[in-house]
C-alpha cells in the first residue's frame, strides 16, 4: 500500500517535474512548482499530495459520469432501460465515507505543516529583515539599528534561517515570492512574520498579492540570494556611507549631489550623510540595484531620468511628484544616483 | 385609502397580458416581478460580459496600453461585483425562485406580494447606485470585496467608492426582503399535502438559501455601516493608527461572503435537482439524502469564512480549525455530485440543451470543487490565493457551476414563463461553444497562478512566461463572449416568433408544469392537493418511480388533470397592485444620494417619501378594511402559521445576528482602546433605573394584549399607554446619557470605545424609537370601530418586537454596563 502510493507520487512528482521542466525550459521565473526553499518545498509536496488525491476523485468522477451517460442508460425510445433504485443505502454510505477518509488523508499533513511553517519564536541564528511595504514599493530594514536599508531588492544569505517582520505603512499588501514560499499579508497595525530558508542561489521575483490600489501591479521586488560571501560583502558595503557627492571622481556625479541637496528630493529620500527623508526609497546605494521603481524597470540612466521626469507615467499614481527637472540639472542628478554604489 | 381587491373575471389571460406600463410599475404579481429581475439581470450581464471582455483584451499582451492603471481597476470591481449581485442573484433569486417556487408548492403568489415588489424596485436602485459613479468620474475600484483601509476616504477619495457603499447597503435590504419573504411563503403557504419531505429540491434550496440570507446578510450590513461611518463621519473603525484593525472588515465581509457563495450555489444545486431527473425519467437519486446535505452545507458555510483569510496571520491554531471546517463541507458537496450521476445512471434520457447544461454542470463544478479543497489546506492556499489559480476556481464555481446552472434552467423553464420555446439547436450551438470558450479561458489560469501570476493586475512583465496562455484565455474568452450572443439571439428570436409551447413540454414532474404556459395571473384555478413527491408525475403516472417511457413515446403523455383545468367556479381574489413599493425604493434611492452627495435637504425628501409610502402601503389592503378570512383564500396556509407573524420571526432572527456583530465588534475594540476616556465613563445606577423602565414596559404590553384578547379595549389603550411612557422614559435616560457623554467629551470620532459604544447602544435605541411608534400606530388605530380581538394579532406582533427589542438590552447592559463595572471592581 504504501509502496503503491509512493510509486503513485513518484509517477505525479515526475509528471509536475515535467510541467516544472517546461518551467524551466519556459523561464517561469514566478513559478510555485519549482520550490527554492524549505517552506516553498513543504507547501510543493502537500500541493502534491492533494492534487494526487484530487486526480483520482476526478478520475472516478468523469469514469462514473461516461458510464452512467454512455453506458448505462438509454435514450428515451429506445429498449427498456436497466432498472435502477431512487436510493441505496450502502452507496450513500459509500460516497459519505470514502471521501471522508480522503479528506482525513489530507487533513494530517495540512496540519502538520500548518504548525511546521509558522514556528512561534525566530529559529536560532535566524537573520531578522523587517519589511515595510508602501504603496507602492517594498523597504528592507536589516540589523537592529537598521545598519542596511535598501528598497525594492532584498539580499539574504542561502541556507540561513531568514525571519521577515512584516509591517506596512499605508494599506494591506501580501509578500509573496513564489519560488520561496507562499503569501503573508502586510497588514497596518500587525506586526506578520514569514520563515524560511533559501537552499539555492538565484535571483527570484516577487510581487504584492494583496490589491492596494493604483499600481498593485507594479508593486514587484527581487530577492538575491547570495553565496555567504557574496552577502557579507554586499552587506559590507551597503552599511558603508556612500562616497560624499563632493568627493566623487565623477565631475557631473559631483555637482548631481549640489542637485540632489537643492531639491525637494531631499526632503523625501534618505542618502546616508546626506539627507534624512523617510517618505520615499532610501537611495544610498541606489547606484547598486539592477533595477528601480519597485523592479519594473532595469535600473539604467535613461529610465532613471524617464522616472524622474515624470514618475505618474511609469507608474501610475506614483506618489513622487513631478519636479519640472530637465537638461544638465536631469543628467547631473541622473550621475549621481547612478554612482551610489 | 383602502384598496379593495377586485375579483378576476372567470375567463383570464395569461399573467403577461393586460395592464400597460402602470400595470407593470404596480405589479405585486411574484411571476411579473420575476420577469422585471431578469430583464435588468440580462442586461447587467451584458454589461458585466463587456468588462470581462476588456479585461481579456488588456491581459493579451505584457505591458499592454490598451486600459490605463485606473480603467482596469474599476472594469475588475464592477466585473465581480455585477456578476454576483446584478446578474446571479438576481437571476436565481429574483427570477427563478421567485417565478417557480410559488408555482412549485402550489401557491397563488409570495407571502408579502408588495414586499416582492420592493424587493425588485430596490435590486434595480442598488445597480444604478453601482454605476452612478461614472457621472462623477470614476466606477468603484477596490475590488468586489472592498477590503478597508483601501476604502477609508484617506486612500479613496472618490465618490465612487460612497456609491458601492450606499449600492451594495440598498441591495443587501432587497436581498433581506426576499429571504424573509420566500422562507414565510415555503414554510406556510404549500399546498395541502406538500409536506417538506415532499417539495421539490428546488424548494428545499430556496428554503435553506432564504434562511442563509435572513444569517448572511446582517454581517455585510454591519461592515458596510461602520465603513460609512469612517468615510463620512470621521470615525476609525478600520484605521490602525487608532486601535482598530483592518481585518475587521475581513471578519465581517466573510461571514456574509462564504455564506454568500452558497446563497448563489445552493438554488443552482436545486435547479440541476430539478433538470437531471426529468431529463431521466427518474426521480431524484437520495431526495432525503440531498434535501440533508442542503442543509449541512449551509450550516458549515457560517463556519468557514477564515478560508478567505488564511494570508493574514491568524496563527496556527485557526489556521487549522478552518482548514478542517473547509474540508469537510466536501463532504456534503460530494453527497451531491454523486447522487447526481447515480439520478442519471439507468435513466432514459432526453438529450435536450437543459440536460446538457446540467451534465455540463457536473463536470465543471466537480472540478471547481476540487481545486476549492486544494484551497482548503491552509499552506497551499498560501501559494494560491489571490492568484489566477484563485481566478481559476471561484469561475468553475461560479460559471462552471452556478452559471451552468442558471443556462439550463433558462432553457428549461423559458417555455412556461414567455409561452414560447426556445431553438435546440442554437441552445446546442451555444452550449458547445460555451464549453470550449469557458474551459479555454479558465483551465489555463490554474497553470498562471501555479506560475506565479496574481490577480487583479492590469500588467505584466514579458519575461514571465505568462504571455501564451493569456492569448489562450483571451482568444477562447471571445468564444464565450460568443456563446452569449447567440443566446441572446436566441431568447429575443424565441419572444417574436418562436413556437407555441403547450402546458407541459418536457413531460415534467413537479406542479408548475400542470398549469398553463404562461401560467394565469392566480396560477391555479384549483390548488393541487399532492399525494407524493413529484406531485405532478403522481397526478399524470401514478407513482414518482415509474417511467412511462411507452406512453411518452407513443405521444400519449396524460393530460392535465381535468379537475385542474377547469375555469375556477369562482373569483379568485388577487392581491391588488401598488404604486408604493416602487415609491419606497425612489425614497431610499433619493435618501442615498443625498448622503453620498452632502445634501440634507435631499435626504429629508427620500426620507419623508420612504416613511409615507411606507405608511400608505400599511393601510392598504390586506391589513386594514379586509377581512381576515380573505387572507386564507390568497394564501392557503399548509400549517395555520400566520404569515406575518412568521414574517416577524423571521425578521427578527436576522435582527439578532445584526446585533450579535455590533456586540462583537464593542467587546474587541473596547479591549483594544487606546487613549480616550474608555468604558469607565459609564454610569450604572442610571442605567439602571432605565433598563428597569424598559423591563417593566414589557410586563405592561403582556397586559395589553392580555386585555385585547378579552375585548377590553379600554384596559389594552391604558397598558399600552404605559408601555409606551415607559419606553420614553428610556429613550430620555439615553438621550441624556448621551448628551452627557458628549460632555465629557466622549464623542463618536474620540476613540475605539466611543465608536462602537455609540453604534451599539445608538442602534439599540433606534430600534426602541421605531417600537413607541409601532406601538403608537397601534394606540390610534385602536380607536376604530373596527379594533377588536380580531385584531388582537396587531398588537401581538407589535409587542413580540418590544420584547426582542428589551431582551436585546438585557444583553446590551449586562455585557456594556455590569461586565465594565465587574472588571473594574
Ligand atoms: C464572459 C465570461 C467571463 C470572463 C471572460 C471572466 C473573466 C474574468 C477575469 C479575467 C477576472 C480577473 C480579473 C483580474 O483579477 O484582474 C475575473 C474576475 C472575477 N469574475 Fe469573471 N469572467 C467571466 C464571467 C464571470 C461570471 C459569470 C461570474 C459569476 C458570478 C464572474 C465573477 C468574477 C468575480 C467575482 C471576479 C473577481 C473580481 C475581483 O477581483 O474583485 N465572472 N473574471
Ligand atoms: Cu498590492
Ligand atoms: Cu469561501
Amino acid at each position: 500500500m504504501k509502496r503503491a502510493f509512493q510509486l503513485i507520487s513518484s509517477a505525479m512528482v515526475a509528471a509536475s517535474m515535467f510541467l516544472a521542466g517546461c518551467a524551466q525550459g519556459r523561464k517561469l521565473p514566478m513559478t510555485t512548482l519549482a520550490p527554492k526553499s524549505d517552506l516553498a518545498d513543504w507547501i510543493y509536496r502537500l500541493f502534491i499530495e492533494v492534487t494526487l488525491w484530487d486526480g483520482l476523485v476526478l478520475a472516478i468522477v468523469i469514469v462514473a459520469f461516461l458510464l452512467a451517460i454512455f453506458v448505462f442508460s438509454t435514450r428515451v425510445g429506445e429498449a427498456a432501460p436497466p432498472s435502477s433504485a431512487a436510493s441505496d443505502l450502502k452507496l450513500e454510505v459509500a460516497w459519505t465515507v470514502g471521501p471522508a477518509l480522503i479528506l482525513l488523508m489530507i487533513t494530517i499533513p495540512t496540519i502538520r505543516t500548518i504548525f511546521r511553517s509558522q514556528p512561534n519564536l525566530p529559529p536560532a541564528g535566524a537573520l531578522e529583515i523587517k519589511v515595510v511595504a508602501h504603496q507602492w514599493w517594498w523597504e528592507f530594514q536589516y540589523g537592529d539599528k537598521d545598519h542596511v536599508i535598501t528598497a525594492n531588492e532584498m539580499h539574504i544569505p542561502v541556507g540561513v534561517p531568514i525571519r521577515l517582520t512584516l509591517q506596512s505603512g499605508d494599506v494591506i499588501h501580501s509578500f509573496w515570492v513564489p519560488q520561496l514560499g507562499g503569501k503573508r499579508d502586510v497588514v497596518p497595525g500587525q506586526l506578520n512574520e514569514l520563515t524560511f530558508i533559501a537552499y539555492v542561489p538565484g535571483v527570484y521575483p516577487g510581487q504584492c498579492a494583496e490589491f492596494c490600489g493604483e499600481s498593485h501591479a507594479n508593486m514587484r521586488f527581487r530577492v538575491f540570494v547570495d553565496t555567504p560571501q557574496q552577502f557579507a560583502e554586499w552587506e559590507k558595503g551597503q552599511s558603508t556611507m556612500p562616497t560624499a557627492g563632493a568627493a566623487m571622481t565623477d565631475k557631473a556625479a559631483a555637482r548631481g549631489a549640489q542637485v540632489f541637496s537643492n531639491s525637494p528630493c531631499a526632503a523625501c529620500h534618505r542618502i546616508d550623510g546626506v539627507s534624512k527623508g523617510y517618505i520615499g526609497p532610501d537611495l544610498s546605494h541606489f547606484g547598486s540595484r539592477t533595477t528601480m521603481a519597485s523592479a519594473i524597470e532595469a535600473n539604467t540612466p535613461a529610465n532613471v531620468a524617464d522616472w524622474i521626469v515624470n514618475p505618474g507615467r511609469v507608474k501610475p499614481g506614483a506618489q513622487m511628484p513631478k519636479l519640472g527637472l530637465s537638461g544638465t540639472q536631469l543628467n547631473d542628478l541622473v550621475a549621481y544616483l547612478e554612482n551610489l554604489k | 385609502m383602502a384598496a379593495q381587491p377586485k375579483p378576476l373575471p372567470i375567463e383570464t389571460p395569461n399573467y403577461l397580458q393586460g395592464g400597460g406600463l402602470i400595470g407593470w410599475l404596480t405589479t405585486v404579481d411574484h411571476k411579473r416581478v420575476a420577469v422585471l429581475y431578469a430583464l435588468s439581470a440580462f442586461v447587467f450581464m451584458a454589461i458585466g460580459g463587456i468588462e470581462a471582455m476588456l479585461i481579456r483584451i488588456q491581459l493579451w499582451s505584457p505591458e499592454n496600453h490598451f486600459l490605463t492603471a485606473g480603467v482596469y481597476n474599476q472594469l475588475f470591481t464592477m466585473h465581480g461585483t455585477t456578476m454576483i449581485f446584478l446578474v446571479v442573484m438576481p437571476l436565481e433569486i429574483g427570477f427563478f425562485s421567485n417565478f417557480v417556487m410559488p408555482l412549485q408548492i402550489g401557491a397563488r403568489d409570495v407571502a408579502f406580494p408588495r414586499l416582492n415588489a420592493m424587493s425588485f424596485w430596490l435590486a434595480l436602485a442598488g445597480g444604478i447606485f453601482l454605476h452612478l459613479g461614472w457621472i462623477w468620474g470614476g466606477l468603484p475600484d477596490a475590488g468586489w470585496f472592498g477590503y478597508a483601509n483601501l476604502t477609508e476616504r484617506y486612500f479613496s477619495p472618490g465618490l465612487n467608492l460612497d456609491f458601492w457603499v450606499v449600492g451594495l447597503l440598498i441591495l443587501g435590504v432587497s436581498t433581506l426582503a426576499s429571504g424573509l419573504n420566500f422562507f414565510v411563503t415555503i414554510v406556510a403557504m404549500r399546498a395541502k399535502g406538500m409536506s417538506y419531505m415532499r417539495m421539490p429540491m428546488f424548494v428545499w434550496a430556496v428554503l435553506i438559501t432564504s434562511i442563509l440570507i435572513l444569517i448572511a446578510f446582517p454581517p455585510l450590513t454591519v461592515g458596510l455601516v461602520f465603513l460609512l461611518l469612517d468615510r463620512f463621519f470621521g470615525t476609525h473603525f478600520y484605521v490602525a493608527a487608532y486601535g482598530a484593525t483592518p481585518i475587521l472588515w475581513q471578519h465581517l465581509f466573510w461571514l456574509f461572503g462564504h455564506p454568500e457563495v452558497y446563497i448563489m450555489a445552493l438554488p443552482a444545486f436545486g435547479m440541476i435537482s430539478e433538470i437531471l431527473p426529468v431529463f431521466s425519467r427518474k426521480p431524484l437519486f437520495g431526495y432525503p439524502m440531498m434535501a440533508y446535505s442542503i442543509i449541512l452545507i449551509a450550516f458549515l458555510s457560517y463556519g468557514v469564512w477564515g478560508h478567505h483569510m488564511f494570508a493574514t496571520g491568524m496563527g496556527p491554531v485557526a489556521d487549522s480549525a478552518f482548514a478542517i471546517t473547509s474540508m469537510l463541507i466536501a463532504i456534503p458537496t460530494g453527497i451531491k455530485v454523486f447522487s447526481w450521476l447515480a439520478t442519471v445512471w439507468g435513466g432514459s434520457l432526453r438529450m435536450t440543451t437543459a440536460f446538457y447544461f446540467g451534465l455540463g454542470f457536473i463536470l465543471e463544478f466537480t472540478i471547481g470543487g476540487l481545486s476549492g479543497v486544494m484551497h482548503a489546506t491552509a499552506p497551499v492556499d498560501l501559494q494560491q490565493t489571490d492568484s489566477y489559480f484563485v481566478v481559476a476556481h471561484f469561475h468553475y464555481v461560479l460559471f462552471g457551476g452556478v452559471m451552468f446552472a442558471i443556462l439550463g434552467a433558462i432553457y428549461y423553464w423559458w417555455p412556461k414563463v414567455t409561452g414560447r420555446m426556445l431553438s435546440e439547436r442554437l441552445g446546442k450551438l451555444q452550449f458547445w461553444l460555451t464549453v470550449i470558450g469557458f474551459n479555454g479561458t479558465f483551465f489555463p489560469m490554474h497553470f498562471l497562478g501555479m506560475w506565479g501570476m496574481p490577480r487583479r493586475i492590469y500588467t505584466y512583465g514579458a519575461g514571465l512566461g505568462w504571455t501564451s496562455l493569456n492569448q489562450l484565455e483571451t482568444v477562447s474568452a471571445f468564444i464565450l463572449g460568443l456563446a452569449f450572443l447567440v443566446m441572446y439571439y436566441n431568447l429575443i428570436k424565441s419572444t417574436l416568433s418562436g413556437e407555441k409551447a403547450s402546458a407541459d413540454p418536457w413531460d415534467g414532474r413537479s406542479l408548475e408544469w400542470s398549469i398553463a404556459s404562461p401560467p394565469p395571473a392566480y396560477n391555479f384555478a384549483h390548488v393541487p392537493e399532492v399525494r407524493g413527491r413529484d406531485a405532478y408525475w403522481v397526478m399524470k403516472y401514478g407513482r414518482a418511480g415509474s417511467r412511462g417511457v411507452a406512453m411518452f413515446v407513443a405521444g400519449q403523455v396524460p393530460p392535465v388533470p381535468e379537475s385542474m383545468q377547469a375555469p375556477p367556479t369562482e373569483p379568485i381574489h388577487m392581491p391588488a397592485p401598488s404604486i408604493f413599493p416602487l415609491f419606497i425604493a425612489l425614497g431610499l434611492s433619493i435618501a442615498g444620494a443625498g448622503l453620498v452627495m452632502g445634501l440634507w435637504r435631499l435626504i429629508i425628501l427620500g426620507g419623508v417619501t420612504l416613511f409615507t409610502s411606507a405608511v400608505a402601503m400599511g393601510f392598504e389592503y390586506p391589513s386594514y378594511g379586509q377581512e381576515p378570512h380573505d387572507l386564507e383564500e390568497i394564501a392557503p396556509s399548509s400549517g395555520g402559521i400566520d404569515l406575518r407573524k412568521a414574517g416577524l420571526w423571521a425578521f427578527l432572527g436576522s435582527e439578532c445576528v445584526f446585533f450579535a456583530s455590533l456586540i462583537a465588534t464593542y467587546v474587541v475594540y473596547k479591549s483594544r482602546n487606546v487613549g480616550g476616556p474608555g468604558a469607565g465613563i459609564l454610569e450604572i445606577p442610571l442605567t439602571s433605573v432605565s433598563t428597569f423602565a424598559l423591563l417593566m414596559s414589557s410586563l405592561a404590553m403582556v397586559l395589553a394584549l392580555n386585555a385585547i384578547q378579552q375585548n377590553k379595549k379600554n384596559m389594552m389603550r391604558l397598558w399600552l399607554a404605559v408601555t409606551i411612557s415607559l419606553g420614553l422614559v428610556f429613550l430620555g435616560v439615553e438621550a441624556y446619557e448621551f448628551a452627557h457623554f458628549y460632555h465629557q467629551g466622549l464623542a463618536m470620532q474620540t476613540d475605539l470605545f466611543g465608536q462602537s459604544f455609540f453604534t451599539l447602544v445608538g442602534f439599540h435605541g433606534f430600534h426602541v424609537s421605531v417600537g413607541v411608534l409601532w406601538l403608537a400606530t397601534v394606540w390610534f388605530a385602536s380607536f376604530s370601530p373596527k379594533f377588536d380581538k380580531s385584531r388582537a394579532l396587531s398588537v401581538e406582533m407589535a409587542g413580540l418586537y418590544w420584547h426582542f427589542v428589551d431582551i436585546v438590552w438585557v444583553i446590551i447592559f449586562t455585557l456594556v454596563y455590569l461586565m465594565q463595572q465587574v472588571k473594574g471592581a
